[in-house]
């Protein structure tokens, strides 16, 4: 497809002034001319219906949950309610500016005061910051709160704890932290390996990341354990809070001793996933780490019926971004849990695990699983034994495409021997039963396909937009802007005729 | 309940094709005693109605903000926002999407994310564009740790004119990493070059100017590029006010080395401060060290143009703890956004609506100060924000006469400035969405 540049046609507008231009007012009077730009920096000249029709061509070059089944593992593509989106783009909330006197902004204030308190129940916790804008902000902060804790007891810990499941932005955080990660095997059943931790765990360690369920979809069985290894060495426990689909109303990270939490609002809450974001990553910590939360939270005056926000004081690690939290994304988060209430927080859940399980014993005979036995709310298959008909798993992902299905996560979580060439594939509640039965059909199909004509398989996808994309290429040509475009012209392998307009 | 389809029926047909007889029977692993064995105390669902009633009311607890206009800025401006950008912005291919790990289901947020980087590359004149950090203030201390990669340096030098919250978040990130920060005061509502020159040594890494700076001021880029460059120091342009790049000179023209823009200017709601969105623009030559993701243009199996995420190696999912950053999910519907609102205003749309915004904030400045009523506090070059002094005593009333009249009132810069004397001075921001009308009246009710 064309690029906005190329359909731009010079002297087309899009924009509208209005009469008034401050004609009285000459720029040279009033900017030094060193300081301003001699020629219009040139961006594009397009008429606005040639910018509706570029876009939304666009957009339908893109698939979305509401096109159909997204089963990506670990990012809960759930359906993402109407009315959340219209609650939070109303115009008071919308247009209020962050640094309006907080007498202005009461009503923002308490969709953060009131979703704090529906997410302390919800986890077991009992503070929350709306600070952090993804789940990886919020295991940064959440690090960071480790530090300034051990720091604070006068502690020098410098290593954490990371299983080999983990998401990768956990070890990530953890160096962005300074701290040494120490990688924890799982054992033979997908989760942690006690032996193992309990060897690692010792006073130079700030504590575990863990997700619960792991990412590989299994409810850690030795979590109480794990909370006396760590906290038996004055360790933290911090829990990702990726997979919390699996436990609403089943059970509470604050109940089984993490000490942090975070939540991805964008997954477990319904939230949009925005093509990468926005989302946020909100964190809850138990009472004895709420001075070290990033500053302000929000506060509430009986004095005078006012919220107010409330510096967080001398221990708070400081501010992790500009002004208060992903705000839009809060008043979503807070539709979602009043639209649901406490029973059905517990069928979303109930329902994602049902799900998971139903595709699990269905594809089990024709997707080895890495460890047979039930899961939380996503399950992991493996491509492996397609191997030897010259199929990778990445081309039993581009052939769903085919059918009409998003891929689910493929090649992660990756360790051996029993995760590798890894399908995760996390149906969620939203999903019902007919839907996952014609992704089943599809997917035994494909594996038959494999067998059988291994090349179409090894072609696809072949009703997509673009057929495989050459990635080597991608980064050998190193084209990131139109300009660096123009510039190889002449070494491009593709022609005018084949874009369409 | 509506978001849940499956029925009961189907439900427990699911149960027995899995071999148990009830759900209890796959949460088996859950020790007992870590199960929550009541419900969750939260108030029951409401219906949709109920919903839409509950926070209608909510929200109404705000002002009436479509209203009331804010003569604050600091970091976040009301701008116009076109009806065409918010109506493509509806289209659910763009929003319930995620991450383009599947380019050939991701073309639409890849494209766009291609053109968004030349559009900024254009205006910043600089090679490499990250599209999407969370805001400035994350961003700015993402090319702070960038520059210690690229130097292996430990000392880093930042102007105390940068907005308040970056300099705080910047020094949150940087918290466990054993860095001096070397803060520069300013000097007439500029950074002081004099103090520059006397901070900067081997050790230095890099330099953070924000231009316009916190006071609205517009820094000599130029002069700050050639002191760091004598030292092979990398220098860190900031921008809060995006709709100032229409104008002014661009950032890489003068010698930045690293660009980070804080985007909620270009066609992103105030949202109460969030979720705004900043770019990163850099040399290509430091490519490898940039966080984050970018899109490149490749070809298919056919030989068709195509974009994929690229430079991959970077990254958390593959590198983990060795990744240039964590960050995964970031801002991208916000570079959708943007990029249609650039799309939208187009060469001759932004240079005007910059020039609006400059107009208006001078031509308010001077009808300010022709009240008698306030004093310059600083002479310095400023685009859309700027100091002013209030001669009166009573901030209290000001603040009142103007909440009264539905205007948010400019920002009490003292604050920030402990040590800086800025009594009764105020920090005015004035955008095209202001006709002079509107400007004058305000005047009339601050000469009162």
């Amino acid at each position: 497809m064309k690029l906005i540049f190329e359909k731009s046609i010079p002297g087309r507008v899009s924009f509208s002034l209005p009469d008034d231009l401050f004609e009285d007012i000459k720029i040279e009077d009033i900017l030094p001319a060193d300081f301003i730009e001699k020629d219009k920096k040139n961006l594009s000249e397009v008429s606005e219906v040639d910018v509706v029709r570029h876009f939304t061509k666009l957009s339908k070059y893109n698939y979305g949950v509401d096109d159909g089944l997204y089963p990506l593992g670990s990012c809960t593509m759930k359906y993402n309610p109407r009315i959340n989106e219209k609650m939070a783009a109303l115009n008071n909330f919308t247009k209020a500016h962050p640094f309006a006197p907080t007498e202005l902004v009461q009503g923002s204030l308490e969709v953060m005061f009131e979703l704090n308190k529906l997410l302390c129940e919800i986890t077991g916790m009992d503070q929350f910051t709306m600070a952090p804008a993804s789940g990886a902000h919020g295991e940064l902060t959440g690090i960071l709160i480790m530090r300034k804790y051990f720091l604070d007891q006068g502690q020098n810990r410098h290593k954490i704890l990371i299983p080999d499941s983990a998401h990768g932005t956990n070890p990530a955080s953890a160096a962005m932290g300074a701290f040494d990660v120490v990688e924890i095997k799982s054992n033979e059943n997908g989760t942690v390996d006690i032996d193992a931790l309990s060897k690692a765990m010792d006073e130079q360690t700030v504590g575990l990341m863990l997700t619960n369920p792991n990412t590989v979809g299994l409810y850690d069985e030795g979590i109480e354990q794990i909370e006396k290894i760590i906290h038996g060495k004055g360790g933290l426990l911090y829990y990702d809070g990726a997979n919390l689909n699996a436990s609403l109303g089943i059970l509470r990270p604050g109940d089984t001793g993490f000490d942090i939490v975070h939540l991805n609002l964008h997954k477990t809450f319904s939230t949009p996933h925005g093509g990468g974001g926005p989302g946020s990553g909100v964190i809850g910590v138990k009472s004895n780490l709420i001075p070290y939360l990033p500053t302000p939270l929000v506060d509430f005056n009986p004095e005078n019926n006012m919220y107010i926000f409330k510096e967080a004081g001398t221990k708070s690690i400081g501010m992790i971004r500009s002004f208060w939290g992903n705000f839009s994304v809060l008043v979503k988060t807070l539709c979602w849990i009043l639209s649901l209430g406490p029973e059905h927080l517990y069928q979303a859940s109930r329902n994602s695990i049902i799900n998971a399980n139903y595709v699990l014993t269905k594809l089990k005979d024709y997707y080895k699983p890495a460890y047979d036995r039930f899961c939380g709310h996503e399950c992991t298959l493996t491509g492996r034994e397609y191997k030897k008909y010259g199929i990778k798993t990445l081309q039993i992902a581009k052939r769903l495409m085919d059918y009409g299905y998003h891929p689910p996560t493929i090649y992660f979580p990756h360790f051996e021997p029993y995760a590798d060439e890894t399908i995760m594939i996390e149906p969620p509640e939203s999903e019902g039963k007919e839907i996952l039965d014609s992704f089943i059909n599809v997917m035994i199909k494909i594996s038959q396909e494999a067998k059988e004509n291994p090349e179409i398989l090894n072609s696809a996808p072949h009703v997509t937009p673009v057929s495989q994309t050459d990635d080597v290429l991608a980064v050998k040509q190193a084209i990131l802007t139109y300009d660096d475009e123009i510039k190889n012209n002449d070494k491009l392998n593709y022609s005018d005729e084949n874009i369409n307009f | 309940m509506r978001y849940i389809p499956s029925t009961k029926e189907q439900q427990e047909e699911m149960l027995k094709a899995i071999g148990v007889t009830s759900f209890k029977q796959l949460i088996d692993s859950i020790p007992d005693s870590v199960k929550l064995k009541r419900k969750l105390n939260i108030p029951s669902a409401l219906s949709e109605f109920e919903l839409d009633d509950k926070i209608s009311m909510i929200s109404q607890k705000n002002v009436n903000f479509q209203k009331f206009k804010p003569l604050v800025g600091a970091g976040a401006y009301r701008h116009f926002i076109p009806e065409a950008q918010k109506a493509l912005l509806q289209r659910q291919e763009f929003w319930t999407c995620y991450t383009p790990y599947q380019p050939e289901l991701s073309q639409g947020t890849l494209q766009s994310m291609f053109e968004y980087q030349s559009y900024i590359a254009r205006l910043t004149k600089m090679e490499v564009v990250v599209p999407s950090i969370f805001d400035g203030a994350s961003a700015s201390a993402e090319a702070i740790l960038m520059s210690l990669r690229l130097t292996h340096k430990n000392k880093i030098i930042v102007s105390t004119l940068i907005h308040p919250h970056y300099l705080e978040t910047i020094k949150t990130y940087l918290a466990p990493h054993n860095i001096i920060i070397e803060e520069i005061s300013s000097e007439n509502g500029l950074t002081s070059l004099e103090k520059l020159k006397q901070s900067i040594d081997n050790d230095t890494a890099c330099i953070l100017v924000q231009s316009p700076n916190f006071f609205g001021g517009i820094e000599s880029i130029k002069t700050f590029s050639e002191i760091a460059h004598q030292k092979d120091i990398l220098l860190i342009q900031v921008i809060t006010e995006s709709m100032s790049l229409g104008l002014l000179k661009s950032p890489g023209d003068m010698g930045a080395d690293i660009v980070v823009g804080n985007t909620q200017s270009f066609g992103l709601e105030l949202d109460f401060g969030g979720p705004h969105n900043a770019f990163l623009a850099t040399r290509k030559k430091y490519i490898r060290q940039i966080p984050g993701r970018i899109a490149g243009e490749t070809t298919d199996k056919n030989g068709k143009r195509c974009f994929v995420m690229t430079f991959r190696a970077r990254e958390q999912d593959i590198r983990r703890e060795k990744a240039t950053s964590n960050i995964c999910t970031n801002h991208n519907l916000n570079v959708i956004a943007s990029n249609i609102y650039l799309s939208l205003m187009g060469t001759e749309g932004l240079y005007q609506y910059s020039l609006l915004n400059a107009k208006k904030a001078h031509y308010f400045e001077k009808k300010l100060l022709e009240t008698g009523k306030f004093v310059t506090k600083y002479k310095y070059p400023y685009f859309n924000e700027f100091l002013i002094t209030y001669k009166g005593k009573d901030m209290e009333r000001l603040k009142k006469v103007l909440i009264d009249n539905g205007f948010v009132p400019p920002l009490l810069i003292q604050k920030f400035y402990s040590d800086t004397p800025l009594q009764n001075t105020l920090l005015f921001a004035i955008t095209e969405i202001f006709s002079r009308n509107e400007l004058d009246s305000i005047c009339n009710l601050l000469s009162q």
